[in-house]
């Protein structure tokens, strides 16, 4: 009875810790359907949004391109294929992440697709600080076969607003980053850094593609 | 899972706000690229046709001073830039660019000629 109970105490912290462990390293990503497709060329489709911020999708849009090219994929060019998708009947994101793959290889001739969903966006009102997020799901699937490839977070915030000068400062420091915030959106800053994040982190992050120029 | 990658990003995300990561060096010159990709949906007034095509016109040869490519998508959309302004010769020169720099973007570039093409002969 005792021993049992040993046992079982063990098993739980042994558990505890593979948990605690799993928590400060995030295991590889496993490649191997991003390894057999071997994309050349990524679409991005226009982000769904699920944040209030209707301007999302497109600051989203604008910080995308560069950090995959940069990894050696060819991206087409993303207000060309929004104007495109427009002007063939799909007047949304929400509309344009429902085409078909096989329409999107034959008029396109994409590789892959990314599909982009925005969860998080914009300034948090807080009364001490305010803190600017950005936080979307990335999933990049092979045209050919649908098959999911690469999935990842692209996540980043800032912090502002603690002026010093005890809590009543720190309050009016708020209230001064809130007006401020509202003139200059830190979105498209964050953005940037949060898809190189998602895109280049070692482990997590995206294969090089065909067109990566080595050191 | 969701944590742990959110974890990460977030650190990453901190490690660059704190500026310990330095910016890293890039393949293409992408001068205004994205600036404009922003300003032509949020302020549309500051990203106009004209002022594109004048900056990308730019960019690109600052791109060859400097003896980097220019990013994929940057000729195809000086080439829709044109097309907007009604420049069709110019428009048709820049799409053929994009492809013969990057011939993963043909199914596109033909497509959009051909259709440009066909419209033509509608009129």
């Amino acid at each position: 009875m005792m021993d049992t109970y040993k046992k079982l105490s063990l098993l739980s912290v042994t558990a505890l810790v593979l948990l605690i462990t799993g928590c400060q390293t995030a295991p590889p990503y496993d490649y191997s359907a991003l390894i057999a497709s071997k994309p050349k060329s990524i679409l991005i489709i226009p982000p769904n949004n699920s944040s209030i911020d209707v301007n999302a999708p497109y600051i989203f849009l604008s910080t995308i391109t560069k950090p995959i090219a940069e990894k050696g994929y060819y991206v087409f060019p993303v207000a060309v294929i929004d104007h495109f998708l427009k002007e063939n009947g799909l007047p949304t994101p929400a509309e344009m992440n429902t085409i078909p793959l096989d329409k999107i290889r034959e008029h396109i001739g994409a590789d892959a697709v990314l599909y982009v969903s925005i969860e998080e966006w914009g300034q948090k009102y807080q009364v001490i600080s305010s803190t600017s997020v950005v936080r979307s799901t990335l999933r990049l699937v092979d045209t050919r076969t649908g098959d999911l490839l690469w999935e990842s977070t692209a996540f980043a915030q800032q912090q502002s607003g603690d002026g010093g000068g005890g809590i009543l400062g720190a309050i009016i420091a708020a209230a001064i980053e809130q007006v401020a915030g509202s003139l200059i959106d830190h979105t498209p800053q964050l953005s940037q850094w949060a898809n190189q994040g998602a895109v280049n982190n070692t482990r997590q992050g995206l294969l090089d593609g065909p067109y990566k120029k080595k050191e | 899972m969701k944590f742990n990658k959110g974890l990460s990003a977030a650190l990453i995300s901190s490690c660059l706000l704190a500026g310990c990561i330095s910016a890293p060096k890039t393949t293409y010159h992408w001068g205004q690229y994205e600036k404009l990709l922003h300003d032509m949906y949020m302020v549309p007034g500051e990203a106009t046709s004209i002022v594109q095509i004048e900056k990308i016109t730019t960019d690109i040869q600052q791109a060859e001073a400097l003896g980097k490519p220019v990013p994929p998508g940057v000729y195809a959309h000086l080439g829709y830039m044109y097309s907007i302004e009604g420049n069709n010769v110019a428009a048709t020169d820049a799409f053929n660019t994009e492809k013969s720099l990057y011939p993963d973007s043909q199914t596109l570039i033909d497509g959009m000629l051909k259709r440009a093409e066909d419209f033509k002969k509608q009129l």
